[in-house]
């Protein structure tokens, strides 16, 4: 399954991230950065506070530009592309940003449908049939399509701004953080559908997240934010048994740690 | 989006969408090929919508749905699909897919699970009906915001007896940091506008009144317009928006992150701590920039009147002094305080309003604006009224 597609050494990387260096002001958050994420894996990216997890996100799906690096997706350098080709990639990925970004002015629906009013031309029937499935899918009830925003509870966000990043079915879906702010149940729940999205759409997802529950549950690959780069990368329990740096027996190995896995 | 095998697909591999239907022995086949994705979902919804359901002639003929030839499928896809084998089924006729790899497998079962779900409908109004909606929740805030306004009036007013009582209450440091916001950073725009408006309405004076011969009595009207009416409030509907604005959005950024709520609990009364020292502050410094600005219009009157009178300075010093009279200047300036409480009171008032969203932060900040300008020119017309009757 999944894991297998991942390990294997001669598949060509979805994403791949070579020499990335980035300053803020004076202080340098990354140094030579590499990372791939292969097709149809789970990566959970991992890091103490001001390691640049968002930061990097936003290089790869180009809301940054670091300063030194590059950054190819589906193979193609996302800094050399003109206008066209920028907007057919962006098509390509989803983003669920940490509180949804939904637009507050405009329905749950109605934001679902954003992505396919803009790049594709659809009836308004099947924008809403295909809006009503995506809510299903992501496990909002029917009701909450003619909600705004501020209407709903956070983890209704989350998966709101969830149904928004799917409604093109991308290949790449990018989550910041998506179980922060949840209660654990909420939480769980929440791996799970990504799980299952991810399982029943064929998703490559790119995870940045501080919760160790999802990590075990969800990723299949866990890459290591530290010293200015990406320290290591391996499946969770691999990590776990053979940590070989500071940051990571602190986090795989800590209190929390055992919590999560008891 | 799902391909059939999981290789690199060369760009002729991927091929448009299609299906025909066929008749394999007893069953009625759809075959689909190609790309079935939300690209092309616009053209196969046409197509398929007009598909006519096969009529089994004998009730042992079944349907069949093969898509071995499906190279990508995507929700949209497979939602296509379970809608035709859903409509073939209503017709009595038994369907099911073949030639689905276990991925394809997996979308297809999701998609049927979730794609009948129920509709929650909008309820629409009629246009009468929408209209006098409107209509209503136009006018019952303006009841409202009387009603909150006056409240909050009171609630200031007890704040500030209430300090009168217990001096120590009051808070010098924000009283002068919103002296030096609101007032001293205001000087350089209020003087500008008021110059430019007071050369303004001199140059319309003098052209106006030039038919009649009567171009020197410009002075007279400008002097008087700018002390009674046009420094005031110019100098309100700028502090209005200058000041009115910021206090809401200071007010509401501090509500929104519930830093008002964490200074209740901790004991401290944020209208004594925000709201006072605000209004205070704006009822101190709201006449001396009114003043400021009445004497910028007289200076852009007096250049106007050199540059096209020929006036020079002492002509038009006297001129003016012919002009006005002490009532002129007072009855000005006695409208500035009113109008600072008016702005301030508007400005926090809308600023507390603030609820979670960063949206009803900008609603509020627009509204506090309109609603204190629109305030203060009421005030101004009040005042006019009163003023005229009791012969000032």
């Amino acid at each position: 399954m999944a894991t297998q597609v991942a390990l294997s050494p001669e598949r060509p990387p979805i994403i791949s991230v070579k020499g990335l260096a980035k300053s803020f002001g004076d202080q340098q958050i990354w140094d030579g950065l590499d990372l791939d994420v292969y097709r149809g894996e789970v990566v959970g990216i991992v890091g103490g506070s001001g390691q640049g997890k968002s930061v990097l996100l936003r290089v790869i799906t180009g809301l940054v530009s670091p300063d030194a690096g590059t950054i190819s997706v589906f193979g193609r350098d996302v800094r050399e592309l003109n206008r066209e080709e920028k907007i057919d990639m962006e098509s390509r990925w989803g983003v669920l940003f940490q509180d949804g970004a939904l637009f507050s002015s405009l329905t749950v629906l109605q934001n679902i449908q954003v992505p396919m009013r803009e790049h594709l031309d659809l009836s308004q029937a099947i924008m809403d049939d295909l809006a009503y499935l995506k809510l299903a899918m992501v496990g909002l009830p029917p009701t909450a399509a003619h909600k705004y925003p501020s209407e709903l509870s956070g983890g209704m966000r989350k998966r709101a701004g969830l149904a928004r990043a799917l409604s093109l079915d991308p290949e790449i879906v990018f989550l910041d953080e998506p179980t922060a702010g949840l209660d654990p149940i909420g939480a769980a729940d929440f791996d799970q559908l990504i799980r299952k999205l991810q399982q029943t759409l064929g998703l490559t997802v790119y995870m940045v997240t501080h919760d160790l529950d999802s990590i075990f549950t969800v990723c299949d690959r866990v890459a290591v934010l530290a010293d200015k780069k990406i320290v290591r990368t391996g499946p969770p329990a691999e990590l776990q048994a053979r940590p070989l740096h500071p940051w990571i027996e602190e986090y795989f190995c800590g209190v929390r740690a055992r919590a999560a896995l008891a | 989006m799902l391909k059939r095998d999981q290789g690199v697909m060369l760009p002729t591999s991927v091929a448009v969408p299609g299906y025909k239907v066929e008749l394999r022995g007893t069953a009625f086949c759809l075959v689909a090929t190609g790309s079935w994705t939300v690209r092309e979902a616009m053209a196969l919804d046409s197509g398929l919508r007009r598909l006519r359901v096969p009529i089994p002639p004998t009730p042992d003929f079944t349907g069949q749905v093969d898509i071995s030839g499906i190279e990508q499928l995507d929700t949209a896809g497979a939602w296509l699909l379970q809608r035709t084998v859903r409509a073939w089924e209503k017709k009595g006729l038994r369907t099911n897919f073949a030639g689905a790899t276990e991925s394809f497998e997996i979308l297809l079962d999701e998609v049927r699970l979730r794609g009948d779900g129920q509709r929650s409908e909008i309820g629409k109004l009629s246009l009468v009906e929408s209209l006098s909606q409107g209509f209503a929740n136009a006018i019952t805030p303006i009841t409202r915001d009387a009603v909150v306004i006056i409240g909050f009036l009171g609630h200031l007013i007890s704040t500030l007896m209430r300090m009168v009582a217990q001096p120590w209450r009051f808070r010098p440091t924000s009283f002068i940091h919103h002296l030096d916001h609101a007032g001293l950073r205001a000087v350089p725009i209020i003087s500008l506008i008021c110059l430019l408006i007071g050369a303004v309405v001199m140059q319309q004076g003098i052209v106006q009144l030039k038919s009649y011969g009567a171009e020197a009595f410009a002075v007279n009207m400008v002097a008087i317009l700018s002390l009674r009416e046009v420094g005031v409030l110019l100098t309100a509907i700028m502090v209005a928006g200058r000041s009115g604005s910021a206090f809401t959005a200071e007010i509401g950024s501090m509500k929104m992150r519930e830093e008002i709520d964490a200074m209740r609990t901790l004991g401290i009364d944020p209208m004594e701590t925000l709201v006072a020292p605000r209004i205070l502050a704006l009822v101190v410094v709201l006449p001396l920039l009114a003043f400021l600005g009445a004497m910028m219009c007289l200076v852009g009157a007096g250049v106007m009147a050199r540059v096209m009178l020929g006036m020079d300075t002492a002509a038009y010093l006297d001129a003016l002094h012919n002009a006005v009279e002490m009532r002129h200047f007072i009855a000005g300036l006695i409208k500035a305080p009113f109008a600072a409480l008016i702005i301030g009171l508007i400005g926090c008032l809308e600023g507390m309003k603030v609820s979670g969203s960063a949206e009803s932060l900008g609603t509020h900040v627009t509204s506090a604006v309109v609603k204190a300008i629109f305030l203060v020119i009421i005030l101004d017309a009040l005042f006019a009224m009163f003023l005229s009757i009791i012969g000032v």
